[in-house]
């Protein structure tokens, strides 16, 4: 039996996450913990949580899970995994440990589709020198999968939301679509090439971006997923009380992501995205509205949006294209705060 | 009415087809999309919203209909610039149509003609109350042409709410039917009603 894990959802990968803006509301009323060991909490929505262990150690802390953005249960299982461990990448730190996460119907699907999940999960972290020390599987419709990760961080060495200092230059690392090509999938509108693209990008560690940011000592990045490039960058000009501006014409895209988008090809989760951010958010009059709405498009395992000091922002494109980041691009810059949050232009 | 089914199909997949709806629909043509999902219909909704479409929707027992009305041909690709500074008011109609039934106006010299069908034209717009239809046939048809004099004005009227309907005999007897790209192309039977529904018909 040949295994399709897409006829299983609706929305697969980090478009099936819950609304940013009914998270907030839920998390407004849980205390936060007050322990001045934790260096970063979800306070300020970052990527992870840091917990310091001694002067010379934190740890860095993150889990993520979702169901299948693709048919075939081995490189679900490596896009999960490289998803989950990308949180540790975007904020500085190095994975070490890891959970698996499993919601497996085992009525509905055979187990080499259970078998096949895990061993890409397996691979994609070995690849990122990650051991995966135990787990959990419940049985469950739809499957989901992720990882809970551990990395190490020195404490004085934490990349942040809230890094993003005024005259900073945005660089990101992926090109934006995933959620317009998986959807586009679904539709039968995205040619088989920019699937295939998007599943590589998806797979691909954010390894090498972050060793770029170490390397320069860069403050202020996140990753880009399931709330957009509008809305982690919402979450980023927040938390550094800043505001951004974005040229979304300078927005590396996969492939054929605009058509797609222009013909209407516009996943929900988008507009859940948009709900999120317009109230911070300025939009240019003469702003496309298909470029809009690829700046909210949920991606899954997507690149850094990191706040690079203009003077070196040519070596860290060049060294971020060396290390095979080919569409890395500056998209935007930080301003001081205004009256909003994010400027988006075309 | 065009009727779009939607039924059963998950986002995006309505809005795909609302889309090409609205981009094979003709200026004044209105459609029904159908959807049993309330996360589709609140994207459609949010979609028409932000490209200022009009529509108007209702609900039962879990299904939304949304009735939806083309207004000009460019609105789905228009400049976000050119719907946020031009505001347009609301502007009250009368019981009169005007029917234009030559490309120029009274009879005369021809030039001098075209010259005041320009400004009667100009002039409608300065109207406290306007037209609540204009009607063209025979060579009335060319008005409404791509490269006619006061294609402007009637992009314009158009705009501040005025439906036109031109005869389509007449736009492909003149070989126009490609070149008119405003208004509605319509049948005799509809001009006819219009004229006689009419409290009165001005005639240029």
């Amino acid at each position: 039996m040949k295994v399709d894990l897409l006829q299983m959802v609706d929305s697969g990968g980090c478009s099936a996450k819950i609304s940013p803006r009914q998270l907030e509301e839920f998390l407004k009323y849980l205390p936060l913990p007050q322990d001045p060991n934790i260096l970063v909490n979800i306070d300020t929505h970052d990527d992870a949580g840091v917990y310091k262990v001694n002067d010379d150690l934190a740890l860095v802390f993150t889990t993520d899970f979702f169901p299948p953005v693709c048919s075939d249960p081995y490189e679900f299982g490596q896009i999960a995994a490289a998803n989950s461990i990308s949180d540790v990448y975007a904020m500085g730190g190095t994975p070490v440990i890891a959970l698996n996460i499993m919601m497996f119907p085992s009525s509905k699907l055979p187990l080499e589709a259970y078998a096949g999940i895990l061993k890409g999960g397996y691979d994609i972290a070995a690849e990122a020198g990650v051991r995966i020390i135990g787990g959990h599987t419940i049985d469950d419709f739809p499957p989901k999968y992720g990882l809970a990760v551990v990395g190490y961080i020195h404490p004085g060495k934490i990349i942040t939301n809230s890094g993003a200092k005024p005259g900073d230059l945005l660089i990101l690392t992926k090109p934006v679509g995933t959620g317009v090509i998986l959807a586009g999938q679904r539709m039968k509108m995205a040619s088989e090439d920019d699937v295939n693209l998007a599943k590589k990008l998806m797979k691909m560690l954010n390894f090498s971006g972050a060793e770029v940011m170490k390397k320069y000592n860069i403050k202020g990045a996140t990753d880009v997923t399931g709330y957009g490039l509008a809305g982690h960058a919402l979450k980023m000009a927040r938390a550094s009380n800043v505001s951004l501006e974005l040229n979304l014409n300078k927005v590396p895209l996969i492939g054929d992501t605009f058509r797609l988008v222009d013909e209407g090809c516009i996943p929900g989760a988008s507009f859940r995205n948009l709900d999120f951010i317009e109230d911070d958010s300025h939009f240019n009059t003469d702003l496309n509205y298909s470029l809009k709405m690829i700046a909210m498009d949920a991606q899954t395992s997507g690149g850094l949006l990191m706040c690079v000091n203009p003077e070196i922002s040519d070596n860290v494109i060049s060294d971020l294209h060396n290390a095979g980041l080919k569409d890395a691009s500056v998209i935007g810059n930080v301003i001081e705060k205004g009256e909003r949050y994010l400027y988006l232009n075309n | 009415m065009q009727i779009i089914d939607t039924s059963g199909q998950q986002c995006p997949a309505p809005l795909i087809a609302t889309k090409r709806a609205l981009k094979d629909a003709r200026t004044g043509d209105s459609f029904k999309v159908i959807t049993d999902n309330q996360t589709a219909f609140n994207n459609i909704s949010r979609f028409l919203k932000d490209n200022k479409t009009e529509f108007s929707s209702g609900e039962s027992n879990d299904i939304w209909t949304l009735t939806i009305t083309k207004q000009t041909p460019e609105l789905i690709n228009a400049d976000a610039k050119e719907y946020c500074t031009t505001e347009i008011p609301h502007f009250s109609k009368g019981d009169f149509i005007i029917a234009f039934t030559s490309d120029k106006m009274g009879n005369g010299d021809e030039e001098l003609g075209q010259l005041l069908m320009v400004n009667f034209v100009k002039a409608i717009k300065e109207l406290d109350i306007l037209p609540r239809n204009m009607v063209f046939y025979n060579k009335g048809v060319t008005l409404g042409a791509e490269d006619s004099p006061v294609i402007d004005h009637l992009k314009e009227l158009e705009k501040m709410g005025v439906p036109f309907l031109f005869c389509e005999t007449c736009a492909k007897y003149y070989l126009l039917e490609d070149k008119i790209k405003i208004g509605t192309l319509s049948n005799m039977f509809e001009i006819t009603q219009v004229m006689s529904s009419a409290g009165n018909i001005v005639k240029p």
